[in-house]
């Protein structure tokens, strides 16, 4: 192992790292309007991926069909959690949506274990064309297509938030809740599609994850889970760029620790990195400021 | 009567902020509610707006009952409220405040011409046109509240306190704004702590204590020092 490598390793990381970055933002979005976590997000995100499988392998059609149908469904798994765990939860005590939606993410990790009797499924790859080399490096492909559909997502997000009514409502809603409501925005509605957008970014998130994998395991949930939050926390909490910066960093330096250690060993100094934040600056990359 | 507030009760869990308060506001007048800290004056605007939701009670708007209606449906009725402490959205620039405002409006060109217009009656706005919200003074950022309120095109405008912590001069600005939209036509009802002030631009006033209206009246009924006296400090007779 060189130099060379290390770079390399680098270089993937950052690709697949948009999916962190994607994660990350839809933990940050939930938190922006509601100041809540949704410990069930990834799981979510996750059990959308899965759903697009229904495509492919119970109803015959075609392979790329799972991309769409695992962001779709994922969309759907968003608003669902909303209605279960935050719509009728009592959202002035800290703790309420906090259990429901830890409860929420076992009951998803369960549903998928049950359903594909905890095997492993195979999931296609985005794109299989052959690495793109550059000078000694080389850029995987799939992990190309990875990088480009998140950069999409992230794109298509920013244009939404920023240049649309809806968009203009959820910033509202985050930023000064009771002066949305004087302004006509309906809280509720708010907040319910802001469950619906993270979903259906977190659906993205998953797809591209198990299209760089080659599949999808029940034993991903609790990674991503963690990985989205230390995201979240070393971006700063509601800061949509800090999760693409931090996304991009957790896969960069996942990926290098795994290079310069091995694969065991990685999620320790990804901890660690965490660690370092908290000491360092707590408020994260960008201390939240709602969506600005 | 344009807006008749009827024995509202309003409380947060089990201490009642508004204990039956009943009042009235006539169209194009400018009306005034006065009272002491912790009077219920806000928690009634909350009531009217329907951010809060009383206990019992009604609130009739033109004849149409607001109690049990959302926020947005008391908007697009027509009333719009500037809120204490001003509440702009800090991370939106002063157009964008001004452009939520108008939410429930969909006539594009129209809004678009209506920014304008307000940029160039708060030309102190205009000059920030750009510039997040949040980064703006405490009087430029009122100026901005009413503005984002007027853009609803409301019929009646409530208004929390709009002078609070607000040099001598920019409460005068605030003031001869809130004459200049009643000449327009918009019926006005402000909560004041300004008493001095409120009683010489308003045609009627209420005195709110304790969670009750104590008393009605229009300026030159009673000494202003007693109003004054009362609106600070509370009378002995609500407590
Ligand atoms: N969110 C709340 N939870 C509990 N009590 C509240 C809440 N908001 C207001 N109160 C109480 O209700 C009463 C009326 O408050 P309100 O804010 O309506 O008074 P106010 O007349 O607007 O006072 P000020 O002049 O200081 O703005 C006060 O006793 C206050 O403590
Ligand atoms: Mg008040």
């Amino acid at each position: 192992m060189g130099f060379v490598d290390y770079v390399q390793a680098i270089i993937d990381g950052l690709l697949f790292g948009t999916t962190y970055s994607l994660i990350g933002i839809g933990f940050t979005l939930v938190f922006g309007v509601m100041q809540k976590i949704n410990m069930s997000y990834a799981a979510g995100s996750l059990a959308g991926a899965y759903c697009g499988l229904v495509g492919p392998q119970l109803m015959g059609l075609p392979p790329w069909s799972v991309f769409p149908l695992s962001i779709a469904a994922s969309g759907v798994i968003g608003y669902l959690i909303y209605l279960t765990c935050f719509r009728f939860i009592p959202l002035a005590s800290p703790l309420a949506t906090l259990m429901s939606t830890v409860g929420m993410l076992l009951l998803l990790d369960e549903i998928i274990v049950h359903s594909t009797a905890g095997m492993p499924q195979n999931y296609p790859a985005i794109y299989d064309g052959d690495p793109i080399e550059i000078g000694d490096f080389m850029l995987r492909a799939d992990l190309v297509g990875v990088f480009l559909v998140c950069v999409v997502a992230m794109a298509v997000l920013l244009a939404l938030l920023y240049r649309t009514r809806l968009g203009m409502a959820t910033r509202a809603v985050a930023q000064q809740p009771v002066a949305a409501q004087l302004c006509g925005m309906r809280l509720q509605a708010v907040n319910g599609l802001t469950f619906v957008i993270a979903g259906l970014l977190g659906g993205v998130a998953g797809a591209m994850i198990g299209a760089s994998v080659g599949m999808l395991s029940p034993l991903i949930a609790g990674p991503i889970t963690v990985k989205g939050l230390i995201v979240t926390v070393i971006g700063g909490l509601g800061s949509i760029p800090g999760a693409i910066v931090a996304g991009l960093m957790v896969g960069a330096a996942e990926n290098l620790f795994q290079a310069l250690r091995n694969v065991t060993e990685r999620d320790i100094y990804v901890m660690l990195l965490l660690f370092v934040f908290l000491v360092v600056r707590p408020g994260g990359l960008f201390s939240g400021r709602g969506h600005d | 009567m344009m807006l008749e507030v009827n024995d509202v009760v309003t409380a947060y869990g089990k201490i009642e902020a508004l204990k039956g308060v009943s009042l009235s506001v006539d169209p194009g007048r400018i009306t005034c509610l006065l009272g002491p800290n912790g009077a219920g004056k806000t928690t009634l605007m909350y009531t009217i707006a329907g951010i809060l939701r009383p206990r019992r009670g009604s609130v009739r708007f033109d004849g149409a009952e607001l109690v049990g209606e959302t926020a947005d449906r008391v908007v697009s009725r027509g009333i719009a409220l500037v809120p204490e402490n001003r509440l702009v959205f800090p991370h939106m620039s002063v157009a964008e405040n001004l452009a939520a405002g108008a939410y429930l409006r969909r006539d594009r060109a129209a809004i678009a011409s209506d920014i304008e217009a307000l940029l160039a009656r708060f030309p102190v706005l205009k000059e920030r046109r750009a510039q997040q919200a949040g980064t703006l003074s405490g009087g430029e950022q009122q100026m901005l509240a009413v503005a984002r309120a007027l853009m609803s095109r409301p019929r009646l405008l409530m208004m929390d306190e709009p002078s609070m912590g607000l040099a001598p001069l920019i409460v005068e600005q605030i003031f001869a704004i809130v004459e200049e939209l009643n000449r327009d036509g918009i019926t006005i009802f402000m909560v004041e702590q300004n008493a001095h002030m409120a009683l010489k631009v308003a045609h009627k006033f209420f005195l709110m204590e304790q969670g009750k209206v104590t008393f009605a009246g229009a300026p030159g009924d009673v000494a202003e020092d007693d109003v004054i006296q009362r609106a600070y400090l509370g009378s002995a007779k609500a407590r």
